[in-house]
């Protein structure tokens, strides 16, 4: 193994998720400062953590002698659970990244034809994989516990459990690297076998893929959090068969003072990562420089097909922007993430209805809870997809420049995709809101109402700033739009908004407090109200983005 | 068959004193050109010549900082979508929309410029048959090589019948069957008036097809003419347009270059 090659690949893999995260690369040798600010950060704050948590122990151990055997009993199982819980959080991490890189591939092929073998690219790989924020926490979480264990008399354990983090973090590393060949290979298979479904196969696990990641990533950071640390703690030592817990059975039989045991399970758990590792490289050399099969979407004679878009008004230009838009958003990965945000929305209010373990909430919520459901997928969809609906096109936008298409034609179109899209995820997001919880008429009405004064007025104004902001770069990653234009565009949606709801709220008020002294209003009129400041923002951010296209294709220099 | 038109115009590209600044460089300097109807023009230089800007403003795609561009009669500035509703353009590396096959960015092509259901369907099955495209217009763009997406470039830009074609590179990764196809279309396009302004880095293709080539060196047109012409300006009688091109370009010294690279 060629450590140089490994630190070159490092370095390739770090710049390139430099250019994911939208950093300008100006310079081939680059300052380092950044770099030890964040890892230095970490290490400091991790020993500040540690010295305060070492005097809150010594204090309560000099008031009350039995709280300290609590303490470190507690401290032990914190030891113990550690490994396995960074390994499952790293590889959540990991895998996170690995979505991002959707176009990544192609920036990284370039080591593919160069003298690097197959270990030095995967070594490197597992370890660029660590970079960043798993690292910052395990030197924040090592650090810690070490200067902690000082006041606890537990240094020994301390530092063990520290090298087990950095195993459990590399394992986690290795088997992202395993993912993600397994899925170029399970993928291309899938298309082969599937043929012409293949496009919708794709389509529908795709989205499936990321519905069941997110929840998985919102469960072990949101509430279900300290639930599944405590399953951790206890469960692992009757899955001690399971080779991912193994480095914690080490440790466990460490503190336990089994030496036999502890030999073991440190020999078997140096096995187990070595043969991961060496399974990562086999895959990659069989399958690193896989192609998938191209996708065959029709087969047989071509028959143009006259569209309902043209009996709608379309012009012709402009019914095939929209088809065309349709297929991108059901086709590239990248632009799925639009049909898996409002589902994923939906599920925080419904998880939290309909919580078995935490305290349900009341059923007088209900109506609101509703109105969150019905109102913000849709809101949320305008305002993503009209900040990305002219960058999407990427490279190939200068087919639209080159095209008789007028910056009408390209506004509306643009406009009618997205107020289709928002109201058909609001019409689905409301079904499930309505069978969960059972709004009034006047509810429904209200909420479908407001639902379409914001899809209208956001999705104006979002395609105004995702005109002006478009970013056509592809590579690492597709941009869509410039960091700059998209916090603008936040800005001015939840303000817009803001100002459609406001007549809203004192309805709201009156409906939870009837007898208040709070102003009231009639509910019409403050709906009329709302339609009002809705139609004019609407109207001015519509005739913005005209104004903003116009000046996209006459200033089209790329 | 593609249709003859009562042209109101001699000149079916026509620039004066064009120019165009990209910060500190000097991409396009002040340059006078006219490319005559039904002519089949070349633009050669080297790598940053201007080659591609110039081109790209004949679309309205890059805006001059100074001087006129008329397209077909057509001031590109003032009515841009008059001018590339008339013209076929195929850029350097065309990239295409990979999550479509190739039919439907035909289709989507087809309906962009307006063509009726019917022809359109004529004339997409007709150029994939000819450019040896069939059996693989069902499977996406992402899935092709090279070669066949530029296929699809240069048929997108046929396709609507253009009575302007700007083709930057044209036949790059075509394989010969398909460059002898595409060099004879243009011939026969040039027979019923339509005008070809192309780029190309293989001079032998230059001189063989064009009319009339011009070569562009640090934004301006070095020489202009028949390849009867650039001899005699370059004084060399007889020559091929490569040493004619790489003497006027100041490249002549290769020799030297190359025994360097050896040592």
């Amino acid at each position: 193994m060629n450590w140089k090659n490994v630190a070159h690949l490092i370095n390739v893999d770090r710049k390139s998720g430099r250019l994911i995260r939208g950093q300008r690369l100006t310079k081939y040798r680059e300052s380092k400062l950044l770099t030890y600010i964040v890892y230095g950060g970490s290490l400091a704050f991790g020993i500040l953590a540690g010295i305060g948590a070492g005097f809150i122990y010594n204090s309560v151990a000099a008031i009350d002698p039995q709280s300290k055997a609590l303490f470190d009993q507690g401290l032990q199982s914190v030891f113990l659970s550690l490994p396995t819980l960074v390994l499952i959080y790293s590889l959540v991490f990991t895998m996170m990244q690995q979505i991002q890189r959707s176009g990544v591939r192609f920036s990284i092929q370039a080591p593919y034809w160069l003298p690097i073998t197959w270990e030095e690219h995967t070594v490197a790989s597992a370890f660029a994989n660590l970079l960043g924020f798993p690292l910052a926490s395990i030197l924040f979480t090592g650090s810690a516990i070490i200067v902690a264990s000082i006041f606890m008399n537990q240094v020994a354990y301390a530092v063990v459990t520290s090298i087990a983090l950095v195993a459990s973090a590399f394992m986690a590393s290795v088997l992202t690297e395993i993912f993600r060949v397994l899925q170029v290979r399970f993928i291309g298979a899938i298309y082969r076998s599937t043929g012409r479904a293949a496009v919708w196969v794709r389509f529908a696990g795709s989205l499936l893929f990321l519905i069941t990641f997110y929840i998985v990533y919102l469960f072990l950071t949101g509430a279900g959090a300290v639930n599944f640390v405590q399953t951790v703690a206890t469960a692992q030592s009757t899955i001690w068969f399971v080779p991912f817990v193994w480095l914690s059975m080490t440790l466990y039989s460490f503190m336990n003072g089994l030496i036999l045991q502890t030999l073991v399970f440190l020999t078997i758990s140096v096995l187990f990562m070595v043969s991961l590792f060496y399974a990562a490289v086999g895959l990659n050399r069989r399958f690193g420089l896989y192609e998938p099969p191209a996708i065959t979407v029709s087969r047989g004679t071509y028959v143009p097909r006259a569209g309902l878009l043209g009996r709608l008004g379309f012009s012709t230009a402009e019914a095939a922007l929209i088809r065309k838009d349709l297929k991108a958003f059901t086709r590239r990965r990248e632009l799925m993430f639009i049909f898996v945000v409002p589902l994923v929305i939906i599920m925080a209010p419904l998880m939290q209805a309909f919580s078995s373990t935490g305290r349900p909430t009341p059923s007088e919520a209900f109506p609101f809870l509703f109105a969150v459901v019905f109102l913000m997928p849709g809101a949320v969809v305008a305002l993503s997809l009209g900040s990305v609906m002219i960058g999407e096109e990427g490279g190939a936008v200068w087919r639209i420049y080159s095209s008789p298409i007028s910056a009408k034609s390209l506004v509306k179109s643009k406009y009618f995709f997205m107020i289709f899209f928002s109201a058909l995820m609001t019409t689905i997001t409301g079904i499930i809101g309505f069978l969960a919880f059972h709004p009034s008429l006047r509810v429904v009405l209200t909420a479908l109402t407001v639902a379409f004064l914001l899809m209208f007025a956001l999705s104006s104004i979002s395609l105004a700033n995702g005109i002006k902001g478009a970013d056509f770069t592809e590579l690492p990653r597709p941009r869509m739009i410039r960091t700059k234009w998209s916090l603008i565009n936040l800005l001015l949606c939840g303000l817009a908004g803001l100002a459609i709801l406001a007549p809203q709220i004192p309805v709201a008020l009156t409906l939870i407090a009837p007898t208040s002294l709070l102003p009231t209003i009639d509910p019409n009129i403050a709906l009329l109200i709302s339609a009002g400041i809705a139609l004019v923002i609407t109207l001015a951010a519509y005739r913005l983005a005209t104004r903003n296209a116009q000046e996209l294709l006459t200033r089209a220099e790329t | 068959m593609w249709l003859h038109v009562t042209l109101n115009y001699t000149s079916a590209v026509e620039l004066k004193g064009v120019g165009k600044w990209y910060s500190e460089i000097l991409a396009v300097d002040n340059i006078d050109l006219n490319v005559k109807t039904g002519e089949i023009f070349s633009l050669l230089g080297p790598n940053g010549s201007g080659k591609s800007t110039t081109m790209k403003m004949l679309l309205g795609l890059v805006q001059p900082d100074g001087g006129s561009v008329r397209v077909l009669g057509i001031d590109v500035q003032k009515d841009p979508v008059a001018v590339k509703r008339q013209v076929g353009y195929v850029p350097e590396s065309p990239r295409l929309y990979e999550f479509l096959t190739g039919i439907e960015y035909l289709d989507f092509i087809g309906d962009v410029y307006g063509i009726v259901t019917e022809e359109k369907r004529n004339r997409i099955n007709e150029y994939l048959k000819a450019l040896d495209l069939e059996g693989r217009e069902g499977d996406m763009i992402s899935g092709y090589s090279q070669g066949m997406k530029q296929k699809i470039a240069l048929i997108s830009a046929l396709i609507h019948r253009p009575k302007l074609l700007i083709l930057d590179e044209p036949l790059n990764g075509l394989d010969p069957k398909s460059a002898r196809i595409v060099k004879d279309l243009l011939h026969e396009l040039k027979g019923q008036g339509v005008t070809t302004l192309m780029s190309t880095h293989v001079l032998e293709i230059a001189q063989a097809m064009c009319d009339r080539i011009g070569i562009m060196y640090q934004g301006r047109i070095l020489a202009l003419g028949t390849m009867e012409e650039l001899r005699v300006r370059a004084s060399m009688p007889g020559s091929g347009l490569e040493d004619i091109f790489l003497k006027l370009t100041g490249a002549g010294d290769i020799r030297a270059v190359v025994e360097e690279l050896l040592k």
